[in-house]
Order: structure tokens, then sequence, then C-alpha cells
């Protein structure tokens, strides 16, 4: 964060001083000079603009036309229109109101298993890296490649191992087998420390002589690891939980699986049979229902960002 | 009642499991608990809820699946099932049912009765999974002939049939406003409005990249093809597969004619993702499609639209396409059995309750005398269509056909050669059935 | 106990790197005071709950589930009871979760891959062969239906039961006992709406009562009285005599069909046995479960249509996965290395925008994609004015199935190599900028081999997890464009979608043949990713 910021560090004429509404604007250049320096700005982070304005249209242009689709009354995706040629919520309106489709309690579902899972997963990932990152241990090495070898195993391949499985325990624990939300996140769970890698290398980046410090003035590893550590860490965990719950987000396989009764499916299995049941009739549905799960990603994001710039991979640079 | 004692108990021991299962998760780091406290909770919370409520499956007298648009309608006739004999009865949309019902029954936490299409009955009948009816010849009097040939397998009963349903034209009166009776005329029709540039093409019949089979069913049949023959009984032979019998191959060639190196009516490009919203916005003359199309069609084209059993090629077979003839079942695991024979057997299996099926589904009924009350043209046409068709076979067989024979038409219809890609795929899928 | 468990836990632990054990006793505070309680109370209610369960799972005879639920208490309580294992504290609550519901899965995984199971074959040969039977049971000309009622001779509860029934067609009564049926006098028996209502000496069940009884394991479960017709049996509230002419000799394994006279023998037929005619007529298409040992590995290995395609398909996975990290990644690198400069304003704009793709859920952005692809109608042909025939084309297909997966991707490797990119201390580049270096050579000699080491072993995951893609290509082309010549091996079909197809495809389940696949797929990608992880070591160590 050393370079130069050129607005920033620009220097100011008194005749700008001079006039508040100037001031207020450090963009607006006299005018005599702003040829020269606009040619300059351009060449240094000008362009950084145009390619950033290029990536975002590319980034948004499968959203727009999603939401498109969910504004357009008849109810199917048209051939290839991104602006809807009639706004309408009617979409909107009848996946809130539509017994059959009880879609605000399939958002809320997500939003448990999402906060759920990301809670636990990450609890428990924050206490492996650590591990890894603080002890040396016999095997730390090799159990910590076994761990990412065995998370590359996509869990849907066992998915009738894991419908069988459950279906044992459902009989045992009725509250955890199939169909119970409570099953669907505990299934998820197994993936609790996939996000080790990431937070290690964040504890890393932390030096251990703090621990030591810690440590010397007579705090437990307990006291030591909630207290001191973990708020340092804040942004890392942040920025994995929002990848998990993104995760959680998008998960359908096993939600289709674990998720049969309409009072507790999630939005991800939901829609998708809407639109597999139903053909492309529901397509304007579908795409509303498509719309709104992110949101609260989507609201999450700016908040996040701060903890994003606090470096998503600190330690490892380090090594 | 003793046993439900026992699962309650059980179940609110596993409440707490779950809840210190998570706790354990974070005292074992020893100290701030808050975070995890919160999750156990949020976890546990809609479980422990919901076994109080009646949605949860297991908890309700009745459980019936049924694909997610069916649960509206037969949620009505539940509902008086379930006031009529003081039970309660949970209707639940499934995605998949057909495979879902399979794995799950096996497993023993599947429904008691299963809704669905008559081609399900031979997988599901080949794993076990469902009970014959044992209905009475006077009660299967009362229904169409071909839903009852249709939910019959190997000689027995397996489905009590309520709908019926099948391909059949659509158009769009401004542009073809007859009644037509060859597929020609109806491009004929729908040609003038394409060539003056009004019109995209005349004629939807979806297909996509991949094929199908179900839809290219009534053109195929016209020109005389056909998948699997019949024995005297008039049962489909798994053993007779025609494919690659000349007749298919001619009527290949027919198909061909139309394809994208013919007349351009049939292309790839129309796909189960775009071929009604095409028609909708009055971008082509006609479609072929189901009545699963009628709302968003009289929603976007008011009366402008008219029904009619698809039409053959002109001086060949009348189009036969598949029928399908959706009914109730009763899963041969189901916890509650006698009930859903109860079901079946009489809740269902009656005029009124086909009214009431009728009325909130408004799709051709199979029951023969709710359909002489019908007034619904639209419905009636289906309906007519449906008896002109074919039921599709409920063989196990005809799961390894359909991919590939729709695999075949997306090459034919795209150029490819028809003698040899029927040789081909009819090689394919034998070998298949031979596998099985 | 007490004394184990108090939280001077980990004075001892000698395990702990760096050297911090010159801990103290004053560290004793109130929170240490709470950790101990909050110990105190997990494990009880572990150990109670474990307790609780235990003899439901005796009574049902779960060995397996007991087993696992004392092997998680032990394992819980030797962690955080005693001293020692500080390391494992910290490593077993996701551990164990990991091993529950994930590792466990792929020792069942293996475990179904010696078996046949699947459509057909779910059920036991015990099952299977009853269900044969009663699936050729029928009413035969002129056989009776009766309305049922079932008394019971105690309380409702207790049994033993009757059928009480009523003809439907003559309304004569009957009592059935599975030993027979008796006429019953019509004077004694009350009907009200065709059933019987009342009968002496019998305690009358309601419905539910009829319901629950005919469950699995309950008294009136197979309820059958024989007749010389054959058998009155259950059909919900009512009975019908029904006559099977199946029989089965359990010592011979036939079954017979008494009134043609012809023999039934199990005969085997790919990974299972049917029953079947000395002139090769099936009975049944439903066969039963059974070990199979290897079979199904032998299998994938030597099918001849598997043999044939496998080198293409693995050649392109291989291209999809490398192909689509390296897509992303470049993506993400160059976007994130273009606005990572603090002289753009709006970073946190772009970064929030960036990052929407990766928000939408992929199975959603998948099938918008997939529509952008339509050849006549789609976006992409539409707004560039070209006419590709995107996924009716093997190679263009290949090239959507890219495009799509480098807009799904891209934001992910945005967020990292961004946060990678912060992380760079930014004295190396000013070091260098002093040497004289430009802007290329200051990224490519330092910022990238560093950022590099940082998210090496991200691009390996994001290898691993492309290679074995499902959604990704089944969403969009199902592995299609097929030729007509090879149905099951389309133009983007990558290991798993191929072998998820010659599994499941046609709809008939391999579960046991799947899961050999499962079992495989598994094996390479681990072997990959070991490969790569070596070659990162490498790099590490260069960094």
């Amino acid at each position: 964060m050393t370079q130069v910021n050129p607005q920033a560090g620009q220097v100011v004429s008194p005749s700008d001083l001079a006039d508040p509404a100037q001031h207020a604007e450090p963009f607006e250049h006299p005018r005599g000079r702003s040829k020269v320096r606009r040619g300059r700005w351009f060449k240094e982070v000008g362009w950084r603009h145009l390619v950033g304005i290029i990536a975002i249209i590319y980034a948004i242009i499968p959203i727009l036309y999603t939401l498109s689709a969910s504004l357009n009354p008849v109810g199917s995706v048209s051939g290839s229109s991104i602006l809807p040629q009639t706004i309408s919520v009617d979409n909107y309106v009848a996946l809130f109101t539509d017994p059959e489709r009880p879609f605000a309690r399939w958002f809320l579902n997500t939003l448990i298993v999402a906060v759920a899972v990301v809670i636990a997963s990450i609890f428990c990932s924050a206490l492996a890296a650590y591990a890894f990152s603080r002890f040396r241990f016999k095997g730390r090495r090799g159990s910590l490649l076994t761990l990412l070898l065995i998370q590359m195993f996509p869990q849907f391949l066992a998915a009738a191992a894991l419908f069988l499985l459950f279906t044992q325990i459902g009989e045992v624990m009725p509250a955890i087998g199939l169909d119970t939300l409570a099953g669907y996140i505990i299934v998820l769970l197994g993936g609790a420390l996939g996000q080790v890698w990431l937070i290690k290398g964040f504890f890393d980046s932390i030096p251990r002589e703090l621990d030591e410090a810690a440590l010397m003035d007579g705090a437990t590893h307990t006291q030591l690891y909630f207290k001191i550590i973990l708020p340092l860490v804040t942004p890392i965990l942040a920025v994995t939980g929002l990848l998990s719950f993104i995760g959680v987000l998008g998960e359908f396989i096993l939600a289709s699986l674990f998720l049969r009764d309409n009072e507790i499916k999630t939005p991800a299995v939901g829609p998708y049979g809407l639109l597999d049941a139903d053909r492309t009739n529901n397509r304007g549905i579908f795409a509303a229902a498509a719309v709104l799960p992110p949101i609260p990603v989507i609201l999450l994001l700016p908040y996040l960002q701060k903890f994003i710039v606090g470096g998503i991979t600190a330690g490892s640079v380090k090594g | 009642m003793r046993t439900r004692t026992t699962r309650t108990t059980v179940r609110s021991f596993a409440v707490v499991a779950s809840v210190s299962f998570l706790l354990t998760g974070c005292s074992g780091g020893g100290g701030e608990t808050t975070s995890a406290d919160t999750t156990a909770t949020t976890a546990a919370a809609p479980a422990a809820g919901e076994s109080a409520a009646p949605a949860v499956r297991g908890d309700e007298d009745l459980i019936i699946w049924a694909e997610p648009p069916r649960v509206e309608y037969i949620q009505k006739i539940a509902d008086v099932f379930a006031e009529e004999n003081g039970i309660t009865v949970g209707v639940q949309g499934i995605v998949n049912p057909r495979q879902e019902f399979i794995t799950a029954n096996s497993a023993g936490n599947g429904p008691d009765v299963i809704a669905g299409a008559h081609d399900w009955i031979g997988q599901l009948v080949q794993n076990g999974a469902v009970d014959p009816l044992q209905l009475s010849p006077d009660d299967l009097a009362g229904y169409s002939e071909t839903a009852v040939d249709a939910s019959t397998y190997e000689s027995q009963l397996y489905a009590l049939p309520y709908m019926v349903e099948s391909v059949a034209l659509y158009c769009n009166t401004e542009y073809a406003p007859d009644t037509y009776a060859s597929i020609e005329d109806v491009v004929a029709a729908g040609q003038p409005a394409v060539d003056a540039g009004t019109l995209d093409l005349p004629l939807i019949l979806q297909q996509g990249e991949l094929g199908d089979a179900y839809h290219m069913q009534p053109l195929f049949t016209s020109a005389g093809g056909y998948i699997f023959g019949r024995d005297a009984e008039g049962n489909y032979d798994p053993t007779d597969l025609g494919l690659n019998k000349p007749e298919s191959i001619a009527a290949a060639e027919k198909i061909a004619s139309l394809g994208e190196t013919g007349a351009d009516t049939i292309r790839r490009s129309i796909s189960s993702d775009n071929y009604l919203s095409l028609f909708t916005e009055g971008r082509a003359a006609c479609m072929v499609s189901g009545p699963w199309a009628l709302p968003d069609v009289q929603e976007a084209l008011g009366e402008n639209y008219s029904i009619q059993p698809v039409p053959g090629f002109a001086g060949m077979q009348p189009a036969q396409p598949f029928m399908g003839s959706q009914g109730f079942m009763v899963a041969s695991s189901g916890e509650n059995k006698a009930f859903a024979q109860e079901f079946v057997a009489n809740g269902v299996n009656n005029e009124e309750a086909m009214q009431i099926l009728f009325e909130a589904s408004n799709q051709p009924p199979a029951m023969v005398s709710v359909r002489e009350g019908v007034t619904d043209e639209d419905v009636l046409t289906f309906a007519t269509a449906a008896d002109q068709g074919a039921p599709m076979p409920a063989l196990p067989a005809m799961a390894e056909v359909f991919a590939p024979l729709g695999q075949a038409w997306s090459a034919i219809v795209g150029g490819a050669d028809p003698t040899e890609t029927m040789n081909q795929t009819s090689e394919t899928i034998s070998q298949a059935i031979a596998g099985q | 106990m007490d004394q184990r468990l108090t939280s001077r836990a980990e004075k001892k632990s000698q395990q702990a790197d760096p050297p911090g054990q010159i801990s103290a006793g004053k560290a004793r505070g109130t929170s240490s005071v709470i950790g101990l309680l909050v110990k105190i109370v997990a494990l009880g209610t572990i150990i109670g709950l474990a307790v609780m369960l235990t003899p439901a799972l005796i009574s049902t005879q779960q060995w397996g589930f007991l087993a696992v639920i004392w092997g998680v208490v032990i394992v819980l309580a030797v962690t955080y009871a005693s001293r020692r294992f500080v390391p494992a504290k910290y490593l077993v609550p996701g551990t164990l979760l990991l091993v529950l519901f994930v590792v466990y899965p792929i020792l069942m995984t293996f475990q179904l891959s010696t078996t046949n199971y699947g459509d057909g074959t779910r059920t036991t040969k015990e099952v299977t062969v009853s269900r044969i039977i009663g699936n050729a049971a029928q009413q035969v000309q002129g056989a009776r239906t009766f309305e049922l009622s079932v008394g019971s001779e105690g309380t409702a509860t207790s049994g033993p039961y009757t059928f009480l029934l009523v003809d439907t067609a003559t309304n004569d009564v009957f009592a059935g006992t599975p030993d027979g049926l008796s006429e019953l006098d019509p004077g004694a028996v009350p009907i009200e709406g065709g059933t019987i209502t009342a009968a002496e000496g019998f305690t009358l069940l309601d419905r539910r009562q009829i319901n629950e009884f005919s469950q699995q394991g309950g008294d009136l479960e197979g309820f059958a009285v024989p007749t010389d017709d054959g058998v009155i049996t259950a059909q919900g509230f009512s009975a019908v005599e029904l006559f099977s002419p199946l029989e089965y000799d359990e010592a011979a394994d036939t079954i017979t069909n008494v009134e043609t006279g012809v023999e039934y023998t199990p005969v085997q037929s790919g990974d299972r046995k049917f029953f079947t005619s000395a002139d090769g007529e099936r009975l049944s298409d439903q066969s039963w479960g059974e070990n199979v040992g290897m079979n199904n590995y032998v299998r994938a290995f030597t099918d001849p249509r598997i043999s044939s395609d496998f080198v293409g398909i693995f050649i392109w996975t291989l291209v999809f996965a490398v192909l689509s990290v390296g897509t992303t990644f470049a993506l993400g690198l160059f976007l994130a290395t273009v606005l990572n400069d603090a002289r753009v304003r709006g970073q946190r704009a772009y970064r929030s925008i960036l990052l929407l793709p990766y928000a939408i859920p992929g199975f959603i952005a998948l099938l918008v994609w997939s529509s952008f692809f339509n050849s006549e109608f789609g976006l992409i042909n539409n707004l560039l004015n070209l006419d590709i025939n995107w996924l009716g084309n093997p190679f263009w297909a290949k090239v959507a199935v890219l495009m799509a997966n480098l807009w799904l991707g891209f934001p992910y490797m945005f967020l990292v190599c961004t946060g990678a990119l912060q992380a760079i201390p930014s004295d190396y580049k000013e070091a260098a900028s002093l040497d004289g270096a430009t802007g290329w050579t200051n990224f490519s000699k330092i910022t990238f081999p560093l950022l590099l080491v940082a998210i090496a072993p991200l691009l390996v995951s994001a290898f691993a997890f492309n290679f074995n893609n499902f959604n990704a290509i089944f969403l969009l082309t199902e592995g299609g464009p097929f030729s007509p010549d090879n149905p099951t091996a389309g133009g983007t079909d990558i290991l798993i979608s191929y072998t998820y197809r010659l599994a499941f495809g046609g709809g008939a389940q391999q579960i046991g043949f799947a899961s050999a696949i499962s079992v495989i797929l598994f094996i390479i990608t681990g072997v990959l990713a070991a490969l790569q992880f070596r070659a990162t070591r490498a790099l590490e160590e260069v960094g």
C-alpha cells in the first residue's frame, strides 16, 4: 500500500482551494492540464477501469438474463432477450403465495442449513488449522495431505452409501435421519474440515512470538486460542465462511436425496423440482427462485470486502 | 401405540444428541461456546419443531408421493379420504419420484402410495416395489380401456388410472385456423407467414441436441415405424425390436425429409428449453405438445388457439403418439398398507373422487363417466388424442430405448444417414437390452 | 476424574511447538472454570446419551451403531479428559465428522462395489421369491370378495385374531383364521354398511388398529385364510380370495407353475440370476442381491464399450480439468492484478460485482448458459452474429463447456488472487523497483512466483474438483453431442458423467457397478492430486 495515489497525493492549486465545490470533487481538474493528465491517467489507471467494466459486463449478463426471465410474466425464458419486454412481479408473487411451494419456508431452510454448516465447519476447520499450524506432531504433514486428498472425493459419489447410512441412522434417531434438516446438516458437516488449508495459511502468518509471549504471561492454550489468536484471524474466518455458505447454497445433489418433504426443502431442490417436473411452464418462477437465494450473499459481499482486504492467503506467502 | 411412544422418546434423545454433538465440537476447544450453541439450537430446532407438525413423513397415517406439480390436486382427494377415515394423509412432492421411490421403498422408508405414470410399472415390478391391485372386472369396466390396458403389466393391474395424457397439435389460429388432415398441410399453413418473415417456423416439434423420442413418436408411427412389436395378447414384446426393420427405416427417411437438410421444419435448436416460449410469443404457427403446455398457451394466446390430434403424413397411417396413464400404486413395503390399499381400492376408485381430481387438475380423466360430463373442448381433444395413442411400453427394456433413439432422431434431423443411424441405434439398444 | 479434568491439562503438553510450556497456575481464572464446566457437561451429556441409546440399540440388534456411538464416546473422553494429546483436542471434532460422514461412506461405497446392488437386485432372494409368487396371485373365476372386520379373542392388542367376513355378493358371513373358513350364523352378527360391527366373543379392531397390526412385524402381516380355491387375504379393509399358480420348492430351489407344470430355476445372467425355464423363458425380471466379489471391477476394466472409449474420455477429462483451472486462474489473476491498484477507485464495487457469478448456485447458472448456446435462438450466436452449432458439434461443445465453466469459476480465483496479492509485502516490490525492475519483470519474477506458492494447493484442489465436475457437464450438455454409432460416449463426456450414464443411464440403476466406478475415480483423482502435491512441494522449496 505504499504506492502513491496520484489523486490523493495531488498538489492542489490555490484557486482550487478557494472553490469549495471544486475541492469536494478532486476529479475535476483545471482545463488546461486535463488532456495530459487524462492521457496519463488512462495509461496508469483508466485502462484498469476499462478492463473492470468489461469484466463486469461478462459477469453480469447471465444474471441479468435470469432476472429478466423472472420478470417475464409469460412464464418462460424467451429465446434471447436480456431486457424483458414486459415487466411484472407475477412470478415472485406466485412464488410466495402458492401453498404447494412454500418458498419462504425453503428460503428459511437454506439459511438455517447454511448458517449451521458455516458456523460448525468454520469452527472445526479453525481448530484443526491451528493444530496444523502450531503443533509439530507425528504424521502432521501426512495427515494434512490425507485430509486434502480425502476431500477430493466428491461426497455425491457415495450418495447411495449415504442414503443407506442415514436410513439406518433414521431408524435409531429419527431426528437426524433422512428428511430432516438436521440430518442434512450433519451430512454436510462431513466436509467440516474443508477450509483447513486456507485458514492454516493465515495462522502461519501470525508470528509465533505472540503465542510464546501469551503463554509466558500465564495464559492457557485455551485462552490463547480463543482470546488472542482467533480474533486475529477473523478476516479469513469471514472469507472461508462465505465460501462455505455459497457452497451450501448451491448444493443440490445431496439435498435432493435428503430433503423430500415439501416443508423442509431448500430452494436448491424445490425449484429444480419445478423445472424438472413441469418442463418449461415454470421457467419464470424458477428464475425468480434462482434470483432470490444469492441475495444474502450479495448483501454480505460489500461487508466482507474489508476482510478480503485482510488477505486471503496471507501466511502461505511467507511460507 | 407402544411403538409410537418408544419412537418419540428415541426422537427426543436424538434431538439432544445432535445438540450435544455440536456442543462437543466446541467444548473440545475449551472456552467460548456461544457460537456453537447457536448452531446447535438452530440445527435442532426445525427437526424438533417439525416432529410435531403434520407435514413430516412418517407422522401421517398415510403417505402419498407424487411429482411436485401433481401434489395440489392429489391433496384434495387425500383430504377427503383423511376426513372419511379419521386419519391424516400427507402428499409429498418428490423430484424424480420413480427412482426415489424404488430406493426408499427398499430401504423401508418410502411412502404407502405412489402416484405415477404407467410406464414406471415395469421397473417398479422388477424391483418388487409395488403390489398388484385386486380389483374386480366390474370396477375396471368404468375406466378407459387404453388406460386399464396401460396399467396392466404381465396380466396384473398395478395402477388405478385417474388421468390420461398424450401430445396433440396446438395451432395459433391467427396463422393456422383449420383442422389439418396431414402434417404436410400443417407445414403448408404456416409457410406463407414464415416466407413473409412474420414467423420463425411453421411447426414446433421439440428435439434438442439430444433428441426426443417421445415427441417424435407420432410422426414415426404415422410413417410406419415401431419400437416394440406386440404379441398375440397385445403385450409389448421386448424381443421384437423394430427400429432396424424396413418400415422403421422408411419412416426415418420420411422424418429426415422434414429435418434440417430437408424442409428444415424439425430442428435441433428447438428443445424443451424454448419450445413453449417460441409458440407463446407467436413465432410459430403450430406446436406438438401435451396438456402441460395448455395454461401457458391460454394465457399468451387467449382465444386464438386450437387443439387437434397430431395428424400423420399425407397418405400414410394415422399418427399414434405415446399415451400415458397416471395412476395410484400401492407400495410393497409401505408402513401403512391397509390404508394404502383402502385408499386405492375405495378412496379414489369412485366417481366422486375422480370428479374432484378432474376439476382440480383439468386433465383428461381416465374414468368414462367423469369424461362424459366434461364440457371443456381442449380436455376432450386431449382425451381423444390419448385414446388414439398407444400406451408407452412399460417394459424395463424401454429404459434402454429413449436416450439412444432420441440421439438417433437428433442425428437424423441434423442430416445423418437414416438407414445407417437406425441400424446402429437398433444394434446399440438390443445389446443394452441383452445386457440388462 | 476431577483432577484429570482440571485445565492444567495443557500445562504439560510436550508436543506444543514452540516450546511455550512455562505456563503457570495463575492462569486458572474464571474462564478456565467455565471451560471446565462446559467440558464436564458436554462429556457427561455424550456419555449419558450413549447410555440412553444403548438399550434401544441392543434390542434392535444394531451392533454396528452401538460400536460407533461408544467409539465416539471413548475418543472424545480420551482426548478431552486427559491432559495429553493437545493437537488431538483441536483435530478431533472435524476429524470425527470427516470419518463418520466421508470416510465411512467411502468404505461403504467400496463394500457396495462388491455386490450387484441396483435395480432388480434390491431384495433378498427370499423376498424376491415371495414377490414373484404374490404378483402371480389372481382372483380365479368365481373368486369371492368380502367386506372385512377383524376380531380379537382377547383385547384389541392381544389377539389371536379372526377375519370376520361378509361376502359382497351373497351377504353370507364367515369367520376366517389361518386354520380355515367357517360360516357364521347371519343372525348372530349385526351388519352395518356391509361390514360386521360386533361379534360374540370378539373385540373388534378399528381401522387404525387393523392398519397398525398389518405393519411389518405386526400380528396381521401376511394373515391368510386358506380356502379350497386359494387363500383369502386382506386388501385394505376388504378381503379377496386369491390363487397363485406358482409354488416354490426350497430344497430344489425351483419355482413351479402348477397350472402349466413348467419349472423355473435360477440361471445366471450378467451379474445376477433369474428364475428361468428350461427353454429360456424368464419367470420375472426380478432378481436378488448377491456378493459378486471383484466382478464389478473386472467389468470396468474389461467391458469392451468402456475400454474403447476410455482413453479418449480420460484425455478430455484431463484437458477439461487443466483448462478449467488454467482459464479461471488466468482470468482471475489478470483481473485481480489489474484491479489491485490503490489508485483504482471503486475496488469494493468491482469486487462485489465480479463475485456475483460465484454467488449464483452453479446448477442454475449452468441451465441459463445451456440456453445461451442454442444455435438458433441462443444469446451468444444472436449477440455476436455467429452461426456456430455450439452444442451439436463436439469441438464447439467442448469450447462451450469451458466457457461456461470459466464464468462459474473465475470469481473464486479472482477472490483468492486478490487476497494473495494483497498479502505480498510491498517492500518486495519496492526493493525490486529500486533495482530498476519494470512492471512486467516485477510481476513475473516476484509477484507471480510468490503468489503461485500460496495458491498452488488451491489450484490442485480446483483441479480435483473439475476432474469430477459432474454438474458442469451434465447440466450443460448431458455429455453430448453423441454420434449415432456411439450413444454411450458423448463429445463432452468426462469420466464421471460417462460412467454415471453407464451405471444409471436408461433409468436402470446399477449401484454396485457405479460404486466400483466411484472407487476407481477416487483412486485416479487421488493419485493425480498426490502427484501434483509432489510437484508443488518442489515449487514451495523454490519459493
